[in-house]
């Protein structure tokens, strides 16, 4: 929605409310005196969560479950971090099916989320649709897809962690329940379905038009010597970072604004960085399997790319992906002999990081001898994001002032819908106030 | 003995939608806990909007019940007939997603999925505090909702009428 009152003498205030197509509460306040830019800052008025103070004095096994409520579309990844930092703390090493069904079980929340971005958040901004209400009018058949692929994308979570929403399987050392080969090979006709259909997305998406918007970004993603990244690797990025996951904090601050209840992370003494698909599909480009970079060929699509405009075609690419790996690990699958491994607990202190849809997840914790939880801390990639939303911003602004108010709305929400920011689960709406002087 | 069509009784499922943390957003979960409870076709919907039409699959009747936003007053209720009109969107933006209940609706409508018949009730919510219990009037509201959908789709409870 967007409105306009009458100004002072001299002064437009134009205030936009209501941008939907975003995870969270947040708004954006933009100040323009004329032909220059005064001020952008991205907004979160939404109350801290306290995930990391009330995990203290919780017991280690406890973490998956408590951490994956803190979002309702990548719960697995929370689950992920968690399991991983308790396992180097307890020694465990998990059996290498078990490790394969993680990654499945990250595939479906990849499938999930990354179409519903693409489809209903993303797409309706390139095709000049307000909504994918609007959208579905002029474009049935790709919504109708977008719903197949979510569906088949929650019925892998629900197969893997015994829900769709919040599942439930997870746990430290592997899983409650592991699935059967049969019930693994069911599944395999629509995953079948689903790459066909995510490799059509994407060349869909190639053809969106795109505007020039190349930035001297510094990518940060995992990286694995042998796989694309989902629950391991190093921390990298294109300007020489490469890190264990255990030296975050040596390389990463996360900062407190005024004007954001949520911190901003910064590479110390560089600044903001990008995390997410993009990032990811720049700097693992080599570990994509086979449909996914016949796909990036035919289409044209080859890093590095600079435009985080282009990263709804790396998301699809991810989404070619994240078929092929599912429809790989249900091909060689053999249940592991137990569905989990137990240890004593002990005392220690533990990193991981994996690749939530949105970009890596870093969690550390502080065990006492009895596992209980003495400190955590919990570094999502929305606020990952956050400072270099609010600089791509700054610098997207000058190409659009001679546009009317409702295009540089548009845009400016576009522009930040590039991120798929995941602001929170609660409520979903972003104010946008430009004022100008 | 094949009854005549006016004897046919259409078996309705009622959804009640909401966050059962976030104040009064849970009025939508409690009728539904409260028609389960008396042996009602009722379930507690706190997924995603987009995957509704799933839930309503193969359903002929279907009642959704949500917290709503509209201005009036606390705990009032405004019935749709959702198959007749459109759903205000802003009414619905207090208990979801990224993707509301009438945007749901929209779509399923689009793609010919709606079901014969679907009826909303919405239940008037002020305070949607994390962690807060719903406020009286909308537990009130609660209670009434509960008690219509329960004379509309129980024969034997409309017969007692």
């Amino acid at each position: 929605m967007s409105t306009s009152t009458a100004p002072p003498r001299g002064v437009t205030n134009i205030k936009v409310e209501t941008l939907a197509r975003v995870e969270g509460e947040g708004a954006l306040t933009v100040r323009l005196r004329g032909a220059r830019i005064e001020d952008v800052k991205l907004r979160i008025p939404e109350p801290p969560r306290f995930f990391e103070a009330f995990l203290r004095g919780r017991l280690f096994s406890e973490a998956p479950d408590i951490t994956a409520r803190i979002c309702g579309i990548c719960p697995i990844a929370y689950q992920m971090s968690s399991v991983h930092a308790m396992e180097k703390i307890l020694g465990i090493a998990i059996h290498p099916a078990v490790r394969q069904l993680r990654r499945l079980f990250y595939c479906g929340e990849w499938i999930e989320s990354h179409a519903l971005h693409i489809y209903m958040l993303h797409a309706p901004d390139f095709l000049g649709c307000a909504d994918v209400v609007e959208m579905t009018k002029d474009y049935r058949a790709a919504v109708e897809k977008a719903l197949k692929l979510k569906l088949i994308g929650n019925k892998l979570v629900a197969l893997m962690g015994g829900r769709e929403i919040h599942p439930i399987s997870a746990t430290v050392g592997g899983f409650f329940r592991v699935p059967s080969k049969e019930e693994l090979a069911a599944i395999r006709p629509e995953l079948e379905w689903a790459l066909e259909a995510s490799i059509e997305t994407a060349k869909l998406v190639a053809g969106f038009p795109f505007p020039d918007f190349n930035q001297d970004y510094e990518f940060v993603s995992l990286s694995h010597p042998d796989e694309y990244p989902l629950n391991e690797g190093r921390i990298v990025s294109n300007k020489g970072l490469d890190i264990d996951v255990s030296e975050f904090e040596d390389h990463f601050l996360e900062q407190h604004v005024k004007h954001s209840n949520a911190l901003h992370s910064v590479l110390r003494e560089r600044g903001s960085y990008l995390v997410g698909p993009l990032a990811r599909f720049n700097l693992n480009y080599d570990k994509l399997p086979e449909a996914a970079r016949r796909t990036c060929a035919e289409i044209g699509f080859q890093p590095p790319c600079l435009n985080q405009f282009k990263s709804i075609i790396a998301r699809a690419i991810e989404l070619i992906f994240s078929c092929e790996e599912a429809l790989r690990i249900i091909g060689s699958y053999e249940p592991p002999p137990a569905p989990r491994v137990q240890a004593p607990p002990r005392a220690g202190t533990g990193q991981a990081a994996t690749e939530a849809p949105r970009g890596t997840l870093y969690h550390r914790y502080v065990l006492d001898d009895k596992g209980v939880i003495l400190s955590s801390r919990i570094v999502p990639p929305t606020s990952q994001n956050l400072k270099r939303i609010e600089d791509d911003l700054w610098r997207f602004l000058p190409s659009l002032l001679e546009q009317p108010v409702e295009e540089i709305t548009l845009r400016c929400e576009q522009a930040i819908r590039n991120y798929d920011p995941c602001i929170s689960c609660a409520t979903h709406f972003l104010k946008l106030n430009i004022e100008r002087t | 003995m094949t009854p005549c069509p006016e004897e046919k009784v259409v078996h309705t499922r009622v959804i009640g939608i909401g966050n059962p943390d976030r104040g009064d957003d849970a009025a939508g979960l409690l009728v539904a806990r409260r028609l389960a409870q008396l042996g009602a076709d009722a379930v507690e919907f706190t997924g995603e909007a987009l995957s509704l039409m799933d839930h309503w699959e193969n359903c002929e009747s279907v009642i959704l019940v949500d917290a709503v936003v509209t201005g009036g007053r606390p705990g009032e209720i405004i019935r749709w007939d959702a198959v007749a009109e459109r759903l205000p969107r802003e009414a619905f933006r207090c208990s979801t997603h990224v993707f509301g209940v009438a945007e749901a609706v929209e779509l399923a409508r689009i793609f010919e999925r709606l079901p014969a018949r679907l009826v909303i009730y919405g239940i008037e919510g002020v305070s949607f505090e994390p962690g807060t219990p719903p406020c009286h009037e909308v537990l009130d509201a609660v209670d009434t909702v509960s008690a219509e959908i329960h004379r509309l789709i129980s024969p034997r409870a409309a017969a007692a009428d």
